[in-house]
């Protein structure tokens, strides 16, 4: 009796550890699939499955498995959950600012395998090597997916009533909110732009600034302070503009939400939400590039594909074969015209010219020709945390509370040397 | 009939897939984050030993202190909010009727819906431009309030949000505890002349002060553990004004990718948590020992 009792508790206990055992196993996928993990909703969602399922009726030999996982930064942990417990996906795609930090890290697969002819066709400004100061000296880690400018959106027929042309100057900025604006029965403000750190670039680098100056992290210097402080003035001195609330994508989604509901009549957003506002506005919806101050300038955004390294050579393949087939022309042209994100095809881009796409709707047109006054981004692993850490939560402190913008930017230095 | 247990284990092996789940869903991934809480960890690259720095740099920044008090502030509001209105509603409330009924059920309701929804619903009624709050104090002639994007404001609304949302749970356990008043000695306080407010103070309160020590206690705990309403309605901000500790704990390992600091974090917390819990208790006990005594 004891003995039989003693063998069924070995016996439980042998099944609990094989129980363990196999959850803990890195999940082996049947040859040919590929688990891409991506972070969109609403129409990029749509418009990326039907891509995939159109893959699937082209060919047989790879099966795309596709996984929403939350936000940009959401899916970044995930991702990093995923490489820590050895069950990572074939393929993903994350922010910019993020792929030196990965590939510093040495958890980035090389991409050359998609092909000579695949990145020879990658628009430079959007690729690796034009992204990133020097990316064309590192691995090929990161192919281009969604990729994007800030540009500014208007209420036409308003900006028509009032006389109003989009702004090309910071002058022209300040005086078209502020005739643009609205105090009667509904409040509406002259401009709207989330108070983050993307924006901010694209003042600093209008101001003649850069994030490393010499070799040197500056945040600007001058330049830093000056796109602060213009913000600042644009609140709380001309009254003008408002700081949508909420953070990161939130804040956009408020600022997108005033200009729909005709509470803003000009906002700075992603060109990513052309089709978007297009669809959803009631009203005629007008796009041009962001204005310059001593020079034109804007900063690229959005996310490139990366491959986890450590793959099954199958697996990779097939995830290779995927990105292949989403880099081509036809792939590249129907993103770009079913979302609003730039094309990353060179031929896809002529493709759109040559099929008239850009002159039926010139609103897609403003972030491409904004591409010949694009800033690099330096590969710093560090980039990362300049951005999330130093200075994005510091430049919702500086507007709201209107606190010294050389203050709050060399506090943001002294965070990040401290760190 | 016998209490023995037959074996010497049987005890053990009844207590034991309690004691697994506590184990292994508690108090191993608290031992987990206390071991983090000493490195610097990004999950990517490997743990770096870093003893109290993340606890220094927590203290440095004025982080710790910041989000603990935006927490304590949030909580005694919510506590002290939801014990008095649940109480009240309970005493209104605790009569027969199907208006009385239909009142109860009402206030309860507000219980039972998901945070999230709780949030875009109140994201809704609090928007300074379009919400109803704002057309209504536009409406009366005032200013509207920008109850999610004052700084100086939105804990406030952020602990009103949760006031609504668990009075009705408050007032439940309150009716419940009215059904143990002896409707007797009530009567009695009556008859001897003792006014409402006396019967309330002198008989109702002494003998509902377990049942608001319940009623703090897990509300307390609740409000401490506050992440869905901030993470819909306000994400940590304005200006980091309503982060408070839970969602710290998110933002340090899901935005700012620090598994050290989130794991220092999570330590104080659980000890803050530990230490208001046991000084609720001690002052509890103490105030029994001392109505005993008299």
């Amino acid at each position: 009796m004891n003995g039989t009792r003693t063998s069924s508790r070995r016996a439980f206990a042998l099944g609990l550890g094989a129980l363990f055992a196999t959850a803990c196993e890195r999940p082996s996928r049947p040859r040919g699939e590929v688990a891409f993990w991506f972070s969109y909703g609403g129409n990029n969602r749509k418009v990326l499955l039907e891509l995939v399922e159109r893959f699937h009726r082209e060919q047989t030999a790879v099966r795309v498995v596709p996984t929403f996982q939350g936000d940009y930064f959401e899916g970044l942990v995930k991702l990093r959950t995923g490489l820590f417990v050895g069950a990572p996906p074939t393929l993903t795609h994350v922010v910019g600012e993020v792929v030196p930090y990965l590939a510093e890290a040495g958890v980035l697969e090389r991409l050359d395998g998609v092909g000579a002819d695949v990145t020879a066709d990658l628009e430079p400004s959007l690729a690796q090597r034009g992204t990133f100061e020097g990316g064309e000296r590192e691995p090929l880690v990161a192919l281009p997916f969604n990729r994007s400018t800030p540009i500014a959106f208007f209420n036409r027929p308003l900006f028509e009533q009032l006389g109003l042309v989009p702004p090309t100057t910071w002058e022209e900025l300040r005086d078209t909110a502020r005739r643009g604006a609205s105090t009667t029965a509904l409040q509406r403000w002259g401009f709207e732009c989330p108070i983050d750190w993307w924006f901010w670039m694209a003042l600093v680098g209008q101001a003649g600034g850069r994030l490393v100056e010499g070799g040197r992290l500056t945040l600007g210097g001058e330049a830093g302070v000056r796109a602060l402080e213009l913000w600042q003035t644009m609140v709380h001195d001309d009254r003008t503009m408002r700081p949508p609330p909420g953070r990161d994508f939130n804040a956009w989604e408020a600022s997108n939400g005033d200009f729909l509901a005709g509470r803003a009549a000009m906002i700075w957003t992603s060109t990513a939400f052309v089709k978007y506002l297009e669809d959803n506005a009631s009203f005629a919806v007008g796009a041009a590039p962001l204005p310059g101050d001593v020079r034109r300038a804007v900063p690229t955004g959005g996310t490139f594909f990366v491959m986890p390294k450590g793959l099954p050579a199958h697996e990779r393949d097939a995830g290779l074969a995927f990105l292949r087939w989403m880099m081509q022309p036809e792939q590249a042209s129907e993103w770009a015209r079913r979302t609003g994100y730039m094309p990353v095809s060179m031929r896809g881009r002529q493709a759109l010219e040559d099929e008239g796409f850009f002159r039926a709707h010139p609103n897609f047109r403003v972030a491409v020709e904004q591409l010949a006054v694009a800033d690099t981004w330096p590969w710093s692993p560090e980039l990362f945390r300049v951005q999330r850490e130093a200075v994005q939560p510091r430049l919702e402190a500086a507007v709201a509370e209107r606190r010294s913008a050389r203050a709050v930017l060399a506090e943001a230095l002294a965070a990040v040397e401290a760190r | 009939m016998s209490l023995k247990p037959a074996r010497a284990y049987h005890p053990y092996a009844m207590l034991a897939p309690t004691l697994a789940v506590l184990v292994l869903f508690f108090l191993v991934p608290l031992g987990i984050a206390f071991r983090n809480s000493f490195f610097a960890w990004d999950l990517l690259t490997e743990p770096e030993p870093v003893g109290l720095g993340n606890y220094r740099a927590l203290w440095a920044s004025g982080e710790l202190v910041a989000i603990a008090s935006r927490t304590l502030g949030y909580s005694v509001v919510v506590v002290v909010a939801s014990l008095a209105l649940g109480l009240g509603l309970a005493l209104a409330l605790n009569r027969e009727g199907r208006l009385y009924a239909f009142v109860r059920g009402a206030v309860f309701s507000a219980y039972v819906v998901s945070w999230v929804a709780v949030a875009l619903l109140w994201l809704w009624l609090l928007d300074p431009q379009a919400g109803l709050v704002a057309r209504v104090t536009k409406g009366l002639g005032f200013t509207p309030v920008d109850w999610l994007g004052n700084p100086s404001v939105v804990l406030f609304t952020l602990a009103g949000v949760t006031v609504w949302k668990i009075t009705g749970y408050a007032m439940v356990i309150f009716l419940a505890g009215l059904q143990d008043v002896p409707r007797s000695v009530l009567e009695a306080a009556a008859l001897d002349g003792a006014g409402p407010w006396q019967r309330f103070r002198r008989i109702v309160w002494p003998l509902l002060r377990p049942t608001a020590t319940f009623v703090g206690t897990t509300g307390l705990i609740l409000s401490f553990q506050a992440f869905d309403i901030v993470r819909v309605m306000t994400q940590g901000g304005p200006v980091r004004s309503s982060t408070i500790f839970v969602y710290a704990i998110y933002e340090q390992v899901f935005v700012n990718m620090r598994v050290g600091r989130a794991s220092a974090l999570t330590v104080v917390f659980f000890l803050l948590l530990v230490g208001l819990t046991g000084a609720q208790w001690f002052l509890w006990r103490k105030s029994s020992e001392g109505r005993v005594a008299t």
